[in-house]
Order: C-alpha cells, then sequence, then structure tokens
C-alpha cells in the first residue's frame, strides 16, 4: 500500500485529496505547512508528497528542497494555483517530479502518482 | 490595460473553476462601477494581487451559496459553515484568482496573490478609500457571487507593493 503525503494549508483541500486516494486505496497522511511536512518525511517515508507551494511557516519550496536534501530521490509533486512558469520552473529545478495546477482534475493527480510510483 | 480590461480574465476565470469544480454555468450580471464603501455579504474572500497588476479581489457570497457550492464539491452536505467549509469558500476564491493571474500573465501583466483572507459577517463596512470598484455579479445556480475589482496596473518602480488601500472601520 503505497503512502502518500498531502501538504497543503488548506483543509478543505487536503480533505478533499484524501477522501480521493483513500477511495484508491492509497494510505494516507497530511500536514498544514513545509515544516510539518519535512517533519513527517522523515518520521513516516511516504512514497509521494503531492505538495503545495503558497503556505505559511514554511513554504512549498523551500519543503521541497529540505525533503530532497534529506532524501536525493523524494518523490515531490507541486500543487499550485498560480501555474505560473516561474513557480513551475523553480520547483522542477529543485526536484519536484511533477505539477498539478489547481483546480485539479482527480484522473491528472491519480496519473501524476501512479507514473511517480511505476 | 484599463482598470476595466482586467475585468475579464477574472470573469472567465471564475466561469472555469465553477464549471470544473461544480458544473456550474455562470452568467455575468450588470457591472457596476462603486466609489463608496462595500457593505459585506454573509462570506467575503479578499485576495491581494501585487506585481505589473495591483490591487485588491473580493468576492462576497450568502452563506446559502457557500454552503451549496461545498456541499456540491464534496458531494456531502454541509449543513453549517464551519471551519472546513470556510476552507473550501476561501480555496474556491485562491484558485479562481490564480487562474485569473495566468491569463494577466498571458495579456503581458505578471502578477503573485496573497494567501486569501475570509471575513464572515453581513454588513461590514469595507472601503477601498477614494479607489473605485468594478462590480461584477456571477449568476449561478448556488446564487450570486459578486465581485469587487480594485485593480490597476502598476506605476514603473511599484515593485510588489499593493498601493491600494483598504480600510475596515
Amino acid at each position: 500500500m503505497a503512502k502518500i503525503l498531502i501538504v497543503d494549508d488548506a483543509e478543505f483541500l487536503r480533505m478533499r485529496i484524501s477522501k480521493m486516494l483513500i477511495g484508491d486505496g492509497y494510505e494516507v497522511i497530511e500536514a498544514e505547512n513545509g515544516a510539518l511536512a519535512v517533519e513527517a518525511y522523515k518520521t513516516q517515508k511516504p512514497d509521494v508528497v503531492l505538495m503545495d507551494i503558497t503556505m505559511p511557516e514554511m513554504d512549498g519550496l523551500t519543503a521541497l528542497k529540505e525533503i530532497r536534501a534529506i532524501d536525493p530521490k523524494a518523490r515531490v509533486v507541486m500543487l499550485t494555483a498560480l501555474g505560473q512558469e516561474s513557480v513551475v520552473l523553480e520547483a522542477i529545478k529543485s526536484g519536484a517530479r511533477d505539477f498539478v495546477v489547481k483546480p485539479f482534475e482527480r484522473e491528472r493527480v491519480l496519473s501524476a502518482i501512479t507514473k511517480l510510483l511505476a | 490595460m484599463s482598470n476595466v480590461k482586467f475585468m475579464n480574465p477574472f470573469v472567465e476565470a471564475a466561469s472555469e473553476v465553477l464549471k470544473a469544480e461544480v458544473q456550474a454555468e455562470v452568467r455575468r450580471g450588470t457591472l457596476s462601477l462603486q466609489k463608496a464603501s462595500l457593505t459585506t455579504d454573509d462570506v467575503t474572500v479578499l485576495i491581494s494581487l501585487v506585481g505589473e497588476v495591483q490591487g485588491v479581489v473580493l468576492y462576497g457570497f450568502s452563506v446559502e451559496t457557500c454552503l451549496a457550492i461545498v456541499s456540491r464539491i464534496t458531494e456531502q452536505e454541509f449543513k453549517e459553515f464551519d471551519n472546513l467549509a470556510q476552507s473550501g469558500i476561501a480555496e474556491l476564491g485562491n484558485v479562481i484568482t490564480g487562474r485569473a493571474t495566468i491569463k494577466l500573465s498571458e495579456s503581458g501583466y505578471r502578477s503573485n496573490i496573497s494567501p486569501p483572507t475570509l471575513i464572515h459577517g453581513r454588513g461590514i463596512q469595507i472601503s477601498t478609500l477614494d479607489f473605485s470598484r468594478i462590480v461584477v455579479p456571477l449568476v449561478t445556480e448556488f446564487g450570486d457571487i459578486v465581485v469587487h475589482l480594485a485593480l490597476r496596473e502598476s506605476p514603473p518602480g511599484a515593485g510588489d507593493h499593493n498601493f491600494v488601500p483598504i480600510s475596515i472601520p
């Protein structure tokens, strides 16, 4: 059973993605900011991380870099409401493996995870 | 680009997001230009823009409209406008504004947005002081969403400062 870490400060969005992934048989853990995501990554070793970009405490790009420093093979998919090239480009340069623009389609999120787990 | 021309990206973005999230068609109501303070409906989501377009965008909803929207998105009935429902409506404003900034960027106006602020309470006065707002009601099957745009092209050298003042007495 693959374990997915969902990182987003919006409780509603975490709930939506959790519901979707649990329905598809994934184990889900959640974090509401980048700092908590880094801690969760260390202790729970998720298979894939879905990471929002704009968050309080620690933003998604910083958390991505910290997670990749802990585990250079970390599989992180960025979730962004902005969808702007510069943000996405920086995330990819920093080691993000994919990105999904909100509002996301269920199939797009699931295919991003499936591809990384293959 | 004049203030009015910044409106279409927001109307298009709202239509696209609502269609994707709740399968709703959106019809634009009658536009108006307002300078007086806005009096809030039950729920207002406020988001700032900085960059080559600066200002604030406010989305006004009734509680009934909010509950109908989050219930449709989650396919579970929300009876109270609790933290989870508030998070959903704030996120909706966030996604609409994010998508609008992509459209603005495609027209040559790059900008970034703030995290959303949600104001829960009818009858609160919010003023953009002497800066006029374009007010666009979006009519949906869930009720109206009233979009207030106080935006303009940034003056040279403005950087990431938001020049449109907000006052909540």
